[in-house]
């Protein structure tokens, strides 16, 4: 059974695409009345049509959710045009925080989507008595799905073709790693000039943003639930995905305490083992500062 | 709604037709010579329909006429070789079918893009271009996404990761003497080298290049067609629904990789036109001369087809 807190659209379109590929049922959650209700039933409703087996219940307690093998977990503010996602911390830590003393079944992997990522996932683990290997945030993950579907695009190949990595936080200082960049295997130099790819990746460290922005009323949904389904499925199935995800990183490149995304192995037992990449001294010192970075915020908002 | 024919009915031909109707990739026609089995098939696979809800149309024939306005055409038609048979007497029969089945494809749907899967392949593949008179980017092989599925599924075997995150490009002749390259080959894009040491790639290589005699071998008689089945389909389906996707087929070469008029596996880009583009990689010296090992293989092969064809 996946739990999902919080019915707005990244957890109803999670609940919506595991009801399509028929992962496993799912019991959404909200603190708004009625609403994970309201959307659970509509589903339901259109499964004669699509054909799926698998039940979405909605509920209103919370209770009900705390059991499940995996929670996802989407409650919290959404960012605003003009807004970068770490304003949200403090408003979304205390609710992060909540949920990280109640969900205590000592075999629940958490998926954590609500912004900013790498922050509430560091501080779930703190809160949190889970081993931190079965506390994921959605990170690195997402940003290479919208490189792959960039690069893409602008070769007109197909998107299956096409593989990415992106590690460090998930925001604009995202460290994209060309050298795992590929289309079947070939590396990206044989398709685009060196500007060419800083042009994409450019574009990949803003596409978060430019959806705020367009949407204006929301931030982007479809990406994140479809990424979040696939997290959830390698995790129900045992298939052993390989996904950058953000995770408390347990002294690689000399971080630890803080959640950043590295390329993990995903399956039922949450995160497998952890792949160091190969990383410039360059990238490494970013990977530190942002790692710094999330450790003074969260020290300040202890604080505070 | 695309249609796609089969020429020969065996295993390989009719488990292509079940992932191409799984998937509502086309309508299917099934060609063979024995009577009543092409027809046999298609009936027990609409049997299925109600339960498996393709809605794809499926037929049986023995008749070339049927195939008329393929899309794609696909030979899988032969005989495979018999204990105590002499190589070129399984070469002379198959390009003998060969030749009947290009020349139906050219009368009957002279448009279809053509994928050959009878062996030995390469040589197959320069008969039915011959024989069609078809356009060098519409006529190919399909021996270097079944490769390259095979290392795939080592690897993530080895890996313990799922099979469908690990992409491998595997070139040269399909025979032993393939390359699978490990340079071009990884994982969530992680380049395999940097997660398996050089000896268990070797390792894997090696199954891999002996990966349908191993499955030979496990039968006593037959030989592989799930994989075989599911690489048609995936061929296929990236020229139905133009997919553009990079992957090696065998592809008649003019002056690429530097050979000249010989079938072999290389990345190509697949899309609806066949193989829009040869995708040339640079290769290192010791990658080179693999591959110019597998083309020796290949030009010694048509060296053997010289002989005998063609018959005027």
């Amino acid at each position: 059974m996946i739990g999902i807190i919080g019915s707005g659209n990244v957890g109803a379109n999670t609940a919506f695409f595991l009801a399509e590929k028929g992962v496993d049922d799912v019991i959404l959650y909200d603190v708004m009345e009625g609403m994970a209700q309201g959307k659970a039933l509509d589903m339901m409703e259109a499964a004669p049509i699509r054909g799926y087996r698998t039940r979405i219940i909605g509920s209103k307690s919370l209770e009900e959710i705390l059991d499940c093998d995996i929670i996802i977990i989407t409650a919290g503010a959404v960012r605003k045009p003009g807004m970068k996602r770490d304003e949200l911390f403090l408003e979304n830590k205390k609710i992060i925080d909540a949920y990280a003393l109640k969900i205590k079944s000592p075999n629940t992997k958490v998926i954590i989507v609500s912004e900013p990522v790498d922050l509430l996932t560091s501080v779930f683990v703190k809160a949190s008595i889970l081993p931190s290997n079965q506390i994921i945030g959605l990170g690195g993950v997402l940003d290479a799905t919208r490189l792959r579907f960039l690069i893409a695009s602008e070769l007109n190949v197909s998107m299956e073709n096409v593989s990415a990595q992106v590690v460090g936080r998930h925001t604009d200082d995202m460290i994209i790693l060309r050298s795992y960049c590929s289309v079947s295997g070939i590396s990206l130099e044989s398709f685009f000039s060196l500007d060419q790819v800083e042009k994409l990746f450019e574009k990949t460290r803003q596409a978060g943003s430019l959806i705020v922005d367009l949407a204006g009323r929301a931030s982007s949904y479809y990406g994140p639930s479809a990424v979040v389904a696939e997290l959830a499925e390698a995790i129900c199935l045992d298939t052993g995905r390989l996904f950058s995800v953000s995770h408390v990183l347990p002294g690689i490149f000399g971080i630890k305490d803080v959640a950043l995304s590295l390329p993990c192995v995903v399956n039922k037992t949450g995160i497998s083992k952890v792949i160091q990449p190969k990383l410039s001294d360059q990238e490494i010192g970013l990977l530190r500062k942002s790692a710094d970075l999330i450790a003074r915020t969260i020290k300040e908002a202890d604080h505070a | 709604m695309h249609k796609v024919s089969i020429i020969g009915a065996g295993n390989v031909g009719a488990t292509a037709v079940y992932y191409i109707a799984e998937k509502n990739l086309a309508d299917i026609v099934m060609v063979d010579v024995v009577a009543g089995l092409p027809q046999a098939k298609a009936l027990d696979y609409l049997h299925a329909a109600p339960m498996r809800k393709y809605s794809v149309h499926i037929s049986g024939t023995n008749d070339y006429k049927d195939i008329i306005d393929s899309d794609v055409v696909v030979i899988t038609a032969g005989i495979p070789r018999k204990p105590g048979m002499d190589r070129m007497d399984l070469m002379k029969i198959n390009v003998g079918i060969a030749q009947k089945a290009s020349r139906g494809i050219a009368q009957y749907a002279p448009n279809a893009i053509v994928i050959v899967v009878s062996n030995p392949l390469d040589i197959i593949a320069m008969v039915t271009l011959k024989e069609s008179g078809f356009a060098l980017k519409k006529v190919m092989g399909m021996a270097g996404v079944l490769d390259a599925t095979r290392f795939r599924y080592f690897i993530a075997d080895e890996l313990k990761v799922w099979p469908g995150d690990v992409m491998a490009m595997v070139l040269g002749g399909h025979g032993d003497s393939m390359v699978p390259l490990a340079r071009f080959t990884r994982v969530g894009g992680i380049p395999v080298d940097e997660l398996l040491d050089s000896s268990t790639i070797n390792r894997l290589i090696d199954r891999t290049r002996s990966g349908g005699g191993e499955i030979v071998s496990l039968l006593k008689q037959g030989s592989a067609f799930y994989a075989p089945g599911a690489s048609v389909a995936k061929m296929v389906e990236a020229i139905v629904k133009d997919e553009k996707r990079v992957v090696p087929v065998s592809a008649y070469l003019r002056g690429e990789y530097g050979y000249e008029g010989i079938f072999l596996g290389v990345p190509v880009l697949l899309g609806k036109n066949g193989i829009e583009k040869i995708i040339q990689l640079d290769l290192t010296p010791d990658e080179k001369q693999a591959l110019d090992q597998s083309a020796l293989g290949v030009k010694k092969g048509v060296e053997e087809l010289n002989t005998f064809y063609p018959r005027r």
